[in-house]
């Protein structure tokens, strides 16, 4: 097949380019680290990371798709977990998770009214928001930690809900597969898909459509911080603590994730299976700091340097594809 | 034709974008089985009013009755509800959605599964590429290709066979014969006269008024956000016509004064 056969497959599949750069890193990283990276134990490891964060990125990537933007999700995160620790040591596990998302649920529909109502700037908006729920998150461990008691870190609700694995694999990432399926199913096949990407497109046209174009990004800002909040129950049952950080900066890695995974930040186009790719490549990315021995305090720095690196590979492959 | 009450009634609109007053005091009627051109330079506030009558502007005051009922509520999603389709210059596709999705956008037809709706893919594809090739959508463009591969004709076909599809009661065509050519632009006016004849009531606004005094019943010509003339085409000339256009509301002025 001739480079420009290729062309077409490149365009109409935006996550071609992540999935080039996961394949080239996991080479690089099986092939640098002597098998202390390309191993079972560390590939659930990676998957597990990446389940959570891939979550959260799945919620983001619907917002991103509707042209707005939710960078208050690491703090949803927390709060999921802590909600989820402070009641699974007092009502069932799964109750607990339903309050989680219920909460995230509610911090999305809050973020939601915010922007659809008074037409202030998503980034703004969710800016704020971050900054109160990690507010509300530390004020209330008040510098300690919440965690489930081990004796009660048992029970099929509770190893269902991260605290578990089934066939090797963290119990959160056959999660990640369900909602990744049905998120897929519902953007691509059903009408409510289709007038999200519409709204992303152009929310003019929709609106002259008769889309109801703020009901459809009050949808997208709920469904985001409903995962975010699951994200982090899952994430609190496979430790079964959390203190008032959790989550911090994973807003950062969840946008990129989109970003890197072929999500337009304007809006219109979204690949969650791209997206995904993109937590992936992230997650990855950190075990290999981890495995190689790089000092934590220079993780940041070269997570920053590949993530550029790899959005600057993937630019370039995208404007080749656009090209006549 | 025009007996019985009017199916669309503007009663003194007014419309303000903050300071600008874009509809001044403007007061129409409009007949189901009527064809209508809606005349003026640009700026005279044509598509304005048509966005009130398409429910994407609310108006500042006055009032607007849809089959004898007061509209309370503006939003397209209510005008299209009543049957109100209108092909606009500017907005109406999504340039990253594809033929088939655009085509259907608010009113996607569904196959429910256990209740669930689906997409109906198969009748989006179909219905869609039948109804647009007739307005001149080549051959080798299907209906899954995105909008934006599109040249203007060809997205202006989509528009116009969206509302040949879903017409109902008012088709309001902005400018709809822009980027076509000679044949298709023969096509869509052959079109505007045969829904009329279906008892539709057809607004089409252009600039050119020779060509649409010969299809529509009454002309209605607007200046600077105001209504200066509304004449039936068989007691004035597309020339006389001209003349107001170029004159503005000097000559409607005149010919009051004269009267």
């Amino acid at each position: 097949m001739s480079l420009a056969a290729i062309k077409p497959v490149v365009r109409r599949h935006a996550e071609i380019g992540i999935l080039l750069i996961a394949v080239a890193l996991v080479a690089f990283f099986s092939a640098t680290s002597d098998g202390r990276w390309a191993n079972a134990y560390n590939f659930a490891t990676i998957l597990q990371v990446t389940a959570t964060l891939g979550l959260m990125t799945l919620g983001v990537a619907l917002v991103i798709g509707t042209g707005e933007i939710d960078i208050s999700v690491g703090s949803t995160f927390g709060m999921g977990a802590l909600v989820y620790l402070w009641l699974a040591s007092r009502i069932d596990p799964s109750a607990a998770a339903l309050a989680a998302v219920a909460v995230g649920a509610a911090i999305g529909l809050l973020n939601g009214l915010l922007v659809t109502r008074t037409g202030t700037p998503s980034l703004i908006i969710t800016l704020g928001t971050l900054m109160i729920f990690r507010g509300i998150a530390i004020a209330l461990t008040e510098g300690f930690s919440f965690s489930i008691p081990y004796a009660a870190r048992k029970g099929w609700s509770f190893e269902i809900l991260g605290g578990g694995e089934f066939l090797g694999f963290n119990t959160a990432l056959y999660w990640l597969i369900l909602i990744l399926v049905v998120l897929t199913v519902v953007l691509t096949a059903m009408p409510f898909g289709n007038r999200l990407l519409a709204v992303g497109g152009s929310a003019a046209s929709a609106h002259s459509r008769g889309i109801r174009v703020g009901r459809i990004k009050l949808s997208a800002f709920v469904i985001c911080g409903a995962l975010a909040a699951f994200a982090g129950t899952l994430e609190a049952g496979k430790l079964g603590f959390a203190d008032g950080s959790m989550g911090r900066l994973m807003e950062l890695q969840a946008i990129a994730s989109c970003v890197l995974g072929g999500c337009l930040l304007a809006g219109g186009r979204v690949s969650l299976i791209g997206a995904l790719l993109g937590a992936f490549v992230l997650s990855s990315i950190q075990s290999y700091l981890v495995v190689v021995g790089v000092a934590p305090q220079w993780f940041l720095l070269f997570l920053g340097i590949i993530v550029v690196l790899a959005a600057y590979g993937d630019q370039s492959l995208r404007q080749w594809a656009l090209k006549k | 034709m025009t007996n019985g009450h009017p199916l669309i009634q503007v009663k003194n609109l007014d419309l303000y974008f903050g300071a600008f007053h874009a509809l001044k005091n403007v007061s129409v009627d409009f007949h189901a089985g009527e064809l209508v051109g809606l005349v003026g330079d640009n700026g005279a506030g044509k598509t304005t009013l048509i966005r009130v009558l398409c429910g994407m502007h609310t108006p500042t005051s006055g009032e607007v009755y849809f089959d004898g009922q007061r509209v309370e509520k503006f939003h397209p999603k209510l005008a299209i509800d009543q049957g109100i389709e209108t092909i606009q210059q500017s907005v109406g596709l999504c340039d990253n959605l594809s033929i088939a999705r655009n085509f259907y956008l608010g009113r996607e037809p569904v196959r429910r599964i256990l209740g669930i709706p689906f997409l109906d893919f198969t009748t989006m594809r179909d219905k869609s590429t039948r109804v647009i090739r007739q307005f001149g959508l080549r051959d080798n463009v299907s209906a899954d290709d995105e909008v934006e591969r599109l040249s203007g004709g060809e997205r202006q076909s989509v528009k116009i066979g969206r509302a040949v599809e879903f017409r109902n009661r008012v088709v309001i065509m902005d400018e709809p014969t822009n980027h076509l050519s000679v044949r298709e632009r023969e096509h869509v006016n052959e079109l505007a006269v045969q829904l009329k004849k279906q008892g539709l009531l057809v607004i089409y606004i252009t600039h050119d008024i020779f060509q649409v005094h010969k299809l529509a019943d009454r002309i209605v010509i607007m200046e600077n956000g105001e209504k200066i003339e509304d004449a039936s085409t068989s007691k004035m000339t597309a020339e006389q016509l001209e003349e107001v256009i170029r004159q503005g509301g000097r000559v409607v002025e005149r010919r009051e004064a004269l009267s």
